[in-house]
């Protein structure tokens, strides 16, 4: 299992980072010469979504999910079912699930969160009719699937806008990252926050700490949350940013008792934290996985089922930071703003391996 | 043996704990000093600690009540995962003091079922608990599923945005005690570090914790009602002829269990964090099982074991806790040789060489590197579990009709 998870770690920063690895420049030219026909769905489309570890509830990564089908359902009318994951699952329970969709008649197919790649890779060939996708996901091996859509984002790009508004509010110089599950998907977060924090102010002390190594449950474990986040502050950082997803909760109850700032992550986390966290959420980091998912849906629901990889990055307003609650200043508002501007026209790289 | 002698005994036994203790403290003060790691003993990291130690605190002295009946209370983590519902549940829609009580009756209701099965019905307790935890684990699916879902602040596997119980800070002492820990002193900054830990933002349920491990010592050790619950535990035959009904003390002995259990999920929902997920208790049930085992089936041995399963437990998350892992390699070798020296004088040379050899190992390791990998801070407190275990297992002695069935009437 272990050796499986650092494998996908590896395999996710090929597909993540064309560019940096070989194998997956290969790839991509493989992908090129494949034609792709569109999936060709039967029937109208029924949607199922199926969960990461944290599930429905957890006020981030899948609620966001959640969120971009509510929508879709509202404007279109499809059916729909969602499947929840268990803390301890292995990659034969997550097969299942998808496969128990595509036989009950679900033709399309969402699995929130990158833990699906390898899942869908497996059924996705016996399924050629429905239209299937994967958040954050990637295609672990060199076969095409032209029945998949990998939807991912610049994480690194909004992490850096709210590292930037951590350093600009941060009274002490010293912030802080808490991260879920050690992986190159994590890390990502963690490589933005820290660039736009030290661009903001090159002193800043920025430290960070994950809950598990490699094992997910580390997205859904507020009390790992809070201890994580309680250490930073007690270290002297005054805002701390998570992408924890479900753990997050446990991030904003240490602010709430230490006085201190967080930053949430995925979904504007201020409209969904209680009344307490609440008045101890400076910003939120907006991955807008709500925004890829109705797409996903809407390009099914138009008969041309989007497939292969598209990234959701700020110039599109994939990912993107929020200012509900007025807590950051207008004059951090306009650094940020000019940090968004000069990421999306090129002139400032976000690098994306802390 | 005469009141006098058994007295006297009680004294030098509780004079030793006192200079163990105290050793306890200087070394590792001294290793601290030695190490420059200064956060194996700030307020944040012993409050941590503290916070941790507490589920499986609760877990333990749940085990304890029902082993010393003579039931092994393997379900403990079924039941803990009763009570993480039971909380969120009932302290959503009636406030904290209700999620408190409501965790307490759903694990007194999974140790009911195990009572009826071990008890009433003669299951193998191992088997029962297993069930029972697996029961556990499904029914806070399928509860959470049913009931949580369309809350706000609810999912299916979620809950969060009930109250939780109120928090005290002692002023005086809180604040004093940090700027004497923040002086970074030999044995005194320890101390206050510890007193500071304890005093800032404490919640009631902590409190209510370590009131109820001392209930747990007096009612069991200190009452005819314990004397007779223990005696179920040691000879229930012998209870049985001398009118002691041993199905009541049993039944009592683990829905108490149960509800010990169950508040030990109350404070991983309440106070570990405010929010519910299923699945929440990530094997804190064994770890009080193990404390119990470690603390020889003793309240106090307990309290100790949980502590510092608790300490291993806090420090795996603190940020850049590389160093402060190394440091604790030091710390395990010195306790180990010291152990190792206290086996030899006993006279049991073979325990003495094999903890001797482990010492030396951690020293090798602590001398050789500078930093313990991240991947193997994270397993601490499991690496501490076996290791310690496998140390002490050496003169533990359980109750000796633990786990045996019994049937009314087997006395003939």
């Amino acid at each position: 299992m272990r050796r499986l998870a650092a494998t996908t770690v590896a395999l996710a920063t090929c597909g993540l980072v064309l560019s940096a690895c070989g194998t997956a420049a290969d790839d991509d030219k493989a992908a090129d010469k494949v034609e792709c026909k569109p999936t060709k769905i039967e029937g109208d489309p029924k949607v199922a979504l199926a969960y990461d570890v944290g599930g429905r509830g957890d006020q981030s990564f899948n609620d966001s999910a959640y969120a971009g089908l509510e929508k879709a359902k509202g404007e279109f009318k499809v059916e729909s079912t969602e499947g929840e994951a268990n803390q301890d699952e292995d990659e034969a329970a997550r097969e299942e699930r998808l496969r128990g969709f595509a036989e009950d008649g679900y033709n399309t197919i969402v699995g929130v969160g990158f833990a699906y790649s390898e899942s869908v890779n497996k059924v996705a060939p016996d399924y050629p009719n429905v239209a299937f996708a994967v958040v954050d996901g990637f295609d672990p091996d060199k076969t095409v699937n032209c029945n998949v859509a990998y939807l991912t984002f610049a994480e690194n790009e909004g992490s850096y806008l709210v590292g930037a508004a951590a350093a600009l509010t941060s009274k002490t110089g010293k912030i802080g990252f808490v991260g879920g599950v050690n992986n190159a998907l994590i890390q990502k977060f963690e490589a933005g926050y820290e660039a736009g924090a030290k661009a903001a102010d090159p002193d800043v002390e920025v430290t960070s700490t994950y809950i598990e190594q490699s094992d997910p449950k580390g997205f859904g474990d507020p009390a790992g949350g809070k201890s994580a986040a309680e250490g930073l502050y007690s270290d002297g950082a005054d805002v701390v940013f998570h992408a924890a997803g479900g753990s997050g909760a446990g991030v904003f109850d240490a602010a709430v008792e230490a006085k201190k700032w967080a930053i949430g992550v995925d979904s504007d986390q201020f409209k969904t934290a209680s009344a307490k966290q609440r008045t101890r959420i400076l910003t939120s980091m907006l991955k807008r996985v709500d925004v890829a998912t109705y797409d996903f849906i809407k390009s099914v629901v138009d008969g041309k089922p989007s497939s292969s990889y598209t990234t959701f990055a700020l110039k599109d307003d994939g990912v993107g930071y929020s200012t509900s609650g007025n807590f950051l200043s207008k004059d951090t508002i306009a650094k940020i703003n000019e940090y968004k501007d000069s990421i999306i026209s090129g002139d400032t790289k976000v690098p994306e391996k802390p | 043996m005469t009141g006098t002698t058994a007295l006297s005994r009680a004294r030098t036994v509780r004079y030793t704990t006192i200079v163990v203790a105290l050793a306890a403290i200087v070394t590792v003060s001294a290793v601290r000093i030695v190490t420059g790691a200064d956060r194996l003993t700030t307020p944040g990291t012993l409050r941590q600690a503290l916070i941790a130690a507490c589920p499986i605190l609760l877990a333990g002295l749940g085990g304890l009540w029902a082993e010393r009946a003579g039931i092994v209370n393997i379900g403990l983590e079924g039941q803990m995962l009763l009570g993480t519902w039971g909380a969120a549940f009932f302290a959503y829609h009636h406030g904290w003091l209700a999620g408190i009580v409501g965790a307490a009756v759903m694990g007194l209701i999974g140790g009911l079922v195990h009572a009826i099965a071990t008890v009433s019905f003669g299951v193998d307790h191992i088997i029962s608990g297993v069930a029972l935890n697996i029961i556990g684990l499904g029914a806070v699916g399928f509860l959470a599923k049913s009931y949580f879902d369309e809350l706000s602040g609810g999912g299916p596997r979620n809950l969060s945005g009930y109250p939780t119980p109120p928090t005290l800070t002692i002023p005086g002492i809180s604040d004093g005690a940090r700027s004497l820990a923040d002086q970074h002193w030999f044995v005194v900054s320890d101390v206050s570090a510890a007193v500071a830990g304890a005093t800032t933002n404490l919640s009631i349920l902590t409190i209510l914790t370590l009131a109820l491990a001392l209930l747990t010592a007096w009612a069991l050790w200190r009452t005819s009602f314990g004397l007779r619950l223990r005696s179920c535990g040691e000879n229930p035959q012998a209870a049985e002829t001398l009118g002691v009904n041993v199905y009541l003390y049993k039944y009592v002995a683990v829905l108490v269990s149960g509800a010990f259990a169950g508040l030990g999920g109350a404070y991983l929902t309440m106070v570990s964090s405010s929010s519910f997920t299923v699945g929440q208790t990530n094997g804190r049930g064994y770890i009080g099982l193990a404390s119990m085992i470690f603390g020889n089936w003793r309240p106090s041995g307990v309290l100790t074991g949980a502590l510092m399963f608790g300490y291993a437990d806090g420090i795996s998350l603190l940020p850049k806790n590389g160093p402060l892992v190394h440091a604790l390699l030091l710390l395990v070798a010195v306790f180990l040789l010291a152990y190792s020296v206290f086996k030899f004088r006993a006279g049991e040379l073979t325990t003495a060489i094999v903890v001797a050899v482990i010492a030396l190992g951690a020293l090798v390791w602590y001398f050789t590197t500078t930093r313990v990998p991240s991947a193997f801070t994270g397993m601490t407190p499991y690496v501490i579990t076996l290791f310690v275990i496998s140390v002490a297992s050496q003169r533990l002695r359980m109750p000796a009709a633990d786990g045996k069935p019994y049937r009314r009437g087997s006395a003939g």
